[in-house]
């Protein structure tokens, strides 16, 4: 932002140059040239000042914007007080000139668009009260400083929102860096010697074969985590599905997806990720101790697939059509509900013996 | 699921090279390979070295790690595709880098594993790869299919490989974890029709990668 900081000062500083230039060639003259004078070097003594401060500091408080705007207005107030009643009215150019429009402008800078209109309109209210009047002069610059309050407060806040997303953007790459350097230096190392042990361990039996165990679980948890995508939205407001797949990964649970992204709209692709969990859990909940599961997700073009298979216990369907019966609501209830509100399907088929096969659908 | 027979006198024992660029893996491999009876004709930690070493001391199975610090495994895969007899590749990957092991299958690898499994599941992949089955995991089933949704979508069509309705059955079994046998009793198959749908799903994935570098290859030649 200290860059429309200096783009107002430099505005400021010049328009200053140019009033006094204008009042040091005497056309026209002042009726009271003390008067004039002492308002001028008021005028340099503040622009010093602030000046100072917005290079310093940038935006500065709003008692010192307001303080800016009072002394814009006091300086075209004490207009007739230095030049003659005949040359205001016919719209002779104030004391600080176009130097008010600096005042405006820090204004609309440091608090957008709707103030700077208001600090313009304020000016304007004072040029005309000065006047006694509404002359031609007067009309030009109040709509000039209507239309500089308004636009520069509007081009401030595009260039803020734009300065905001390259940042944004900036950090997002700095993390996909990180990450792909972590990848490539867990695989290298981290990953290598994780399996290692956990084949030397398996082989060795005992208690080397629980370290390899435990050395078995962290290393699928380590590939889950650096080869699952950031979930991204991008900017038509979809997430690339695996994202929130992916981590569902584990100990016993294999997730099979395309090499490619499967965009999603966000809703539809975490009430998916949430269907697909709630049936996760159901398995380790209810499938036994032994169970392992399937996760797959297809990408059909027009519809996406998520399938979660289990080899555990299952149930009947006499089972299941008494749960629904009884009106409880098992987790099949609520997950083919969960899918319904994205307009989506779940189909829950299971044999005892043999596992439990949910195929949740959602349509793009 | 129909290892090979043990070999018998008769029979010279499979002869492997086992590419990896880390030297306790390496080892710890080759150990196991040869306590299982097989022959590790050899070993390579980088893509230079695995092409010379294979050209040289011609081995049944190479098996593959991708990463590997002068490139990738992918280019190993590509290069062992042009040796005659070709010798059959086996990933063994770390990472799981989908995109790597997807295109070291579309070079001519016929199978995959993660370097989690077991030191008996990759015997018996080294056996079953060595007798031209395809070993997949889940996880490749899973790249597979949508391989070929990518290539329906993106490609124009006549060029473009497709599944039939059973190949895509099979596949999406497998990549639903169950083995070749479960897949057999639940289609009503034999297990040996399983393996061949498995192995033509991506034998033509590997034909329509050769005909691609042809049709490039020769867009190139015309175009100079």
């Amino acid at each position: 932002m200290e860059r429309w900081w200096r783009v107002v000062t430099a505005y400021r500083v010049l328009a200053l140059v140019f009033v006094v230039a204008i009042a040091a060639t005497g056309v026209p003259p002042y009726e009271h040239p003390a008067v004039g004078a002492a308002v001028l070097i008021g005028l340099t003594v503040w622009t010093v000042v602030i000046s100072v401060m917005c290079l310093r500091r940038g935006s500065p408080p709003l008692a010192v914007l307001v303080a800016d705007l009072v002394i814009a207005a006091a300086a075209i107030a004490l207009t007739p007080a230095a030049v003659a009643h005949h040359d205001v009215v016919s719209g002779a150019a104030t004391l600080p000139g176009p130097w008010v429009a600096a005042a405006v402008l820090s204004v609309a800078v440091a608090r957008g668009s709707l103030a700077g209109v208001v600090a313009a309109l304020v000016v304007f209210a004072v040029d005309v009260i000065e006047r006694g009047g509404l002359a031609q002069n007067t009309i030009y610059g109040g709509v000039l400083l209507l239309l500089a309050g308004g636009l520069a407060g509007y081009v401030v806040s595009l260039s803020r929102r734009a300065e905001a997303a390259t940042a944004a953007s900036a950090r997002l790459e700095a993390a996909t860096h990180e990450r792909e350097r972590l990848a490539r230096d867990i695989h290298d190392s981290v990953l290598q010697v994780l399996a290692l042990v956990a084949r030397r361990g398996a082989a060795l039996g005992g208690e080397a074969a629980e370290l390899g165990r435990l050395a078995a679980e962290q290393e699928g948890a380590l590939r889950t985590l650096v080869s699952t995508p950031l979930p991204v939205v991008d900017d038509h407001g979809e997430i690339d599905l695996r994202a929130l797949i992916e981590p569902l990964a584990g100990d016993r649970v294999t997730v099979s997806c395309p090499a490619t992204p499967v965009p999603l709209a966000r809703s539809a692709a975490e009430t998916v990720a949430a269907a697909a969990r709630a049936a996760l859990d159901n398995v380790a909940r209810h499938a036994g101790a032994s169970a392992q599961a399937w996760v797959l997700v297809e990408d059909d073009g027009d519809a996406v697939g998520v399938s979660i298979r289990d080899d555990g216990a299952g149930m009947d369907s006499d089972r299941l059509q008494a749960a629904r019966s009884e009106g409880r609501l098992g987790v099949e209830q609520s997950i083919v509900a969960r899918m319904r509100t994205v307009g989506g399907t779940a189909v829950v088929e299971s044999t005892p013996g043999v596992g439990t096969e949910v195929e949740l659908r959602v349509p793009r | 699921m129909c290892p090979a027979d043990a070999p018998t006198q008769a029979e010279p024992a499979l002869r492997v090279l086992v590419v990896d660029d880390h030297p306790i893996w390496r080892d710890g491999v080759a150990r196991d390979l040869e306590a299982a009876g097989l022959t590790v004709c050899g070993t390579a930690g980088d893509v230079a070295q695995a092409v010379r070493v294979a050209t040289a001391t011609r081995p049944d199975v190479v098996l593959l790690d991708l990463h590997l610090p002068d490139g990738s495994g992918v280019d190993v895969a590509r290069a062992l595709a042009a040796l005659e007899p070709t010798p059959r590749v086996l990933v063994l990957s770390a990472s799981g880098e989908r995109q790597d092991v997807l295109d070291a299958m579309t070079a001519g690898a016929t199978g995959y594993l993660v370097k989690s499994a077991s030191s008996a599941e990759l015997v018996d992949a080294v056996r079953r790869v060595a007798v031209g089955d395809a070993v997949f995991t889940p996880g490749l089933a899973g790249l597979v299919l949508g391989e070929y949704r990518r290539l329906a979508t993106a490609g124009p069509a006549q060029a473009t490989p497709q599944l039939t309705e059973r190949e895509t059955e099979v596949l999406r079994l497998v990549a639903k974890g169950l083995t070749y046998p479960q897949i057999a009793e639940r289609l009503v198959l034999s297990v040996r029709t399983v393996q061949n749908h498995v192995q033509n799903t991506l034998t033509k994935l590997q034909l329509h990668n050769k005909a691609q570098l042809v049709r490039f290859a020769m867009e190139q030649g015309l175009s100079e």
